[in-house]
């Protein structure tokens, strides 16, 4: 194992070793809320403390340290050298794992419900919100090691086109760098001076709207390395060819700039934003649907190419030829069948006015766990179980059991998310511990919630088979390993424009609509009176005010 | 492709097509949200453009007066639980405000302690409460017979001495119940559970016994015939001095019989019942 794959093999541990855990929590937070017992359900604040961690872990760790192990090693294979910077690497890692620690150890300890989004004027204990400023200040790191590794191979390699994978990384380190400037800023200015007791009251529109800048961008930061698998892994895992490297470039560049000026719809229902902005940013939101369906296009017409190169004949035979049984290409169809409800789904979250039928509802954390959950993070899966074997120089043991993992976490995802999404249409709240299910309308959806419940058990036992497969292949036989191969194009670039190499011009477009669509949203708070509000606890302690001191 | 040959002149292409997509878009989407949908209104025509525009940034276009005659502003009392009020009322002074309790003994009994349901008991009662009641009456937010001319008669310190002298009274009402009450009747659970399916909270989260809120006074030991007749009053609107309103919600919900059974818990022998299990 060289010090590349080492790098890459410690972040993925951390994703997966604290998922599995998280999973676990999911579980028995879906038994919780419905008509059957559930153990250690003594009060609502275990709850919330375990939605907070769960999504903590799901949102930020998984997610941050997936990105960034997945980074690593496709920097070091896409580019065919060494990475740059592997001390700053680690410093990193140690950052991010020391955040994710104090975050992790202060939800635990009852001191940080307020789930993984804040929610201002909800208070926090200062550790969690420090926790969370040092994990995602530290994969700042992982965003500069990206541009840089990029910058330096384009420089020892003149006019030649940066290879597709790498290119999708460095726009995923842009995208991240872009979206969490929000967050650190909420957490910097806002969260951590109230949190310690500096100023007396809390900005919670002002916090909840730069919260917006990165909520939606965190999306595709965690979608990005299932639509990089989607291009470079999956066709080369069935045997076939990237149908175009272009299609693939414009993709990136798209969600790199149609992700983070559209986060305003996540705020369709606040009071502190009026209805021109919130009409311009779900108008702009609609144009991510761009690249989702030029990604489609391209993934079918590659996987097509592989089907009719293994013999598949006919308008739709090249289907059933393509190879099943590779978990990449499984994970892949039954990812773009969740992609293609959750997508729906998501459409209409962004329509302004669709938005308020759903609006808090928990048809949007429906929505969320089987794009995210589902589409996203069975692609995870794939990923690890494709560059486990060459990073660990072991190949991938009981690869029937990856296969039943995969379709388990798929039904469970579906039985878990399509009757959340009726509740939601019914009307059940989210971020709501417990229903009194005897009331004429929970009475309705008790039913739905319990199939929910179940979908919930089919996830928790596919997370353990996930544990199984890997840790019996970091322990298996040492075998010559593979390199990790990217799928070719079809016509593979020998030139591609610099507009389409590198990020200049899309990053100052990119500035320029999100000068347009949150100036005034955030400049607003400059100029208004009174939009400073009372903090509310949720650490079981008095937080001390400037009065106290 | 000309891109192959060309470099410099591909990638002006792409430049363009980036910068044209991205301000057209911003273009159309501002015109549409602020211009034509800006100013749609569900009833009635469109704003002015103009008007639609402000009201997409969140400025109020119209800053006169509104056409339909408004209702008079009202505030349901003149106490807020400043730090002024109550330093004024820990300020109290139970030497004086004995003596000004001689004025309230016809009514409300030796040592506070009321023997008729016309009028409540003091003894006991926690300042705040009494500082409040009197405010109240004084400033007419609370309306009953002789208690507006008494309170009016009476300064902001003499009200925060009576106050002061028959919270420190030794007898009356009960904040705290020793032990546990058993089994629940209809009443007790709407004391201690309340009824959230009516969205009524239990009266204990303000009222005590064992939990208690800044200005509700403590009930237990209380005249029943009073309790029933401030509920009767919250319901019709004659009582309306709850700061937040949570009085006049709670009492609405309230059936009649409810109300009496809450009078008698209230005002109930507890320690006899307690002895009783």
């Amino acid at each position: 194992m060289n010090k590349s794959e080492r790098l890459a093999l410690y972040h993925l541990w951390v994703a997966f070793g604290l998922f599995v855990p998280a999973v676990l929590l999911g579980a028995w937070q879906m038994l919780a809320r419905s008509p059957l017992p559930a153990p250690l359900q003594d009060h609502p604040s275990t709850y919330y403390a375990s939605v907070t961690l769960h999504g903590t872990v799901m949102a930020y760790v998984l997610t941050t340290f997936f990105a960034m192990g997945f980074g690593y090693a496709v920097a070091a294979t896409s580019l065919r050298r060494p990475i740059h910077g592997m001390t700053a690497a680690w410093v990193g890692f140690a950052i991010c794992l020391t955040g994710t620690l104090m975050a992790a150890a202060t939800i635990v300890a009852g001191r940080a419900s307020v789930l993984y989004t804040f929610y201002p004027p909800l208070l926090a204990s200062p550790w969690y919100y420090l926790g969370a400023l040092l994990l995602i200040g530290g994969s700042m790191i992982w965003v500069v090691l990206m541009i840089i590794n990029m910058a330096a191979w384009k420089r020892d390699n003149p006019g030649l086109p940066v290879p597709l994978a790498m290119f999708a990384t460095t726009a995923t380190a842009y995208l991240w760098a872009w979206a969490a400037t929000g967050v650190l800023l909420e957490l910097i200015c806002i969260l951590i001076p109230r949190a310690f007791g500096w100023t007396d009251l809390i900005d919670a529109a002002l916090g909840r709207t730069l919260f917006s800048v990165t909520l939606h961008g965190i999306v595709y930061f965690w979608l990005m390395p299932a639509y990089i698998a989607f291009y470079t892994l999956v066709p080369e895992a069935a045997g076939g060819r990237l149908y175009s490297d272009t299609m693939g470039r414009l993709t990136f560049i798209m969600f790199l700039v149609f992700s983070i000026p559209v986060g305003i719809h996540h705020l369709l229902a606040d009071p502190e934003h009026a209805t021109g902005f919130k009409f311009v940013q779900s108008f702009l939101t609609f144009l991510v649907v761009l690249p989702t369906l030029v990604t489609v296009f391209s993934l079918s017409a590659s996987l097509e190419i592989a089907g009719r190169h293994r013999g598949g004949r006919g308008l739709l035979g090249w289907i059933w030829a393509l190879p099943w049984d590779r978990p990449m290409v499984l994970a892949c169809g039954l990812s773009l069948i969740m992609l293609g409800l959750g997508g729906f789904g998501g459409i209409i979250n962004m329509s302004y006015a669709m938005n308020s039928m759903i609006h808090n509802t928990s048809w949007v954390t429906a929505h969320f766990h089987l794009i995210f959950g589902g589409a996203v993070v069975i692609m995870y899966f794939a990923i690890a179980y494709e560059i486990w074997p060459r990073i660990t120089g072991k190949p991938l043991c009981l690869v029937w059991l990856a296969r039943w993992q995969l379709w388990l976490w798929f039904w469970g995802m579906m039985i878990a998310t399509i009757p959340w999404h009726i509740t939601g249409l019914i009307g059940q709240p989210r971020r709501v511990a417990a229903f009194d299910y005897s009331m004429p309308l929970y009475a309705r959806m008790g039913p739905l919630v319990i199939i929910s419940v179940i979908g919930g058990f089919f996830l928790l036992i596919s997370a353990l088979l996930l544990a199984v497969v890997l840790v019996r292949s970091q322990f298996g036989e040492r075998s010559v390993p593979e390199p990790l191969r990217y799928a070719l194009a079809v016509n593979p670039p020998r030139h591609v424009p610099p507009s389409l190499n590198g990020f200049a011009l899309w990053n100052s477009i990119l500035l320029v609509l999100m000068i347009a669509a949150y100036g005034y949203p955030i400049g607003q708070f400059f100029f208004m009176k009174d939009h400073n509000v009372p903090a509310i606890e949720a650490t079981g302690q008095s937080i001390p005010t400037e009065d106290a001191r | 492709m000309t891109s192959e040959k060309e470099p410099s002149k591909s990638d002006n292409t792409w430049s363009r097509i980036g910068w044209a997509s991205a301000i057209g878009l911003i273009t159309v989407s501002a015109i549409l949200g602020f211009v034509v949908l800006g100013g749609e209104e569900q009833n009635g025509r469109p704003l002015d453009p103009w008007a639609g525009i402000c009201r997409g940034l969140g400025i109020t276009w119209d800053t006169g007066p509104a056409n339909s005659p408004q209702p008079p502003l009202r505030t349901l009392t003149q106490i807020a639980w400043t730090h002024d009020t109550l330093a004024q009322i820990s300020n109290g002074d139970v030497g004086r405000g004995e003596f000004v309790a001689m004025n309230c003994i016809a009514c409300h009994g030796e040592q506070g302690q009321s023997s008729s349901g016309l009028y409540p008991s003091l003894a006991r009662m926690d300042a705040a409460t009494i500082y409040k009641q009197l405010d109240d009456f004084r400033t007419g937010k609370r309306r009953w017979g002789a208690m507006n001319g008494i309170a009016q008669a009476l300064s902001p310190q003499a009200s925060a001495d009576v106050a002061a002298y028959y919270a420190s009274r030794d007898k009356g009402l009960i904040p705290s119940v020793p032990g546990h009450l058993g089994e629940f009747s209809a009443a007790e659970h709407l004391v201690f559970v309340g009824d959230p399916e009516r969205g009524i909270p239990s009266c204990t989260a303000c009222h005590g016994p064992d939990e208690r809120k800044l200005g509700a006074p403590p009930l237990l030991g209380q005249q029943p015939a009073y309790i029933e007749r401030q509920l009767a009053a919250f319901t019709q609107g004659m009582r309306q001095n709850d700061i937040d309103r949570q009085m006049s919600t709670v009492a609405a919900q309230l059936k009649p019989e409810e109300m009496r059974d809450l009078a008698n818990f209230y005002s109930g022998d507890v320690q006899a019942q307690l002895a009783k299990q």
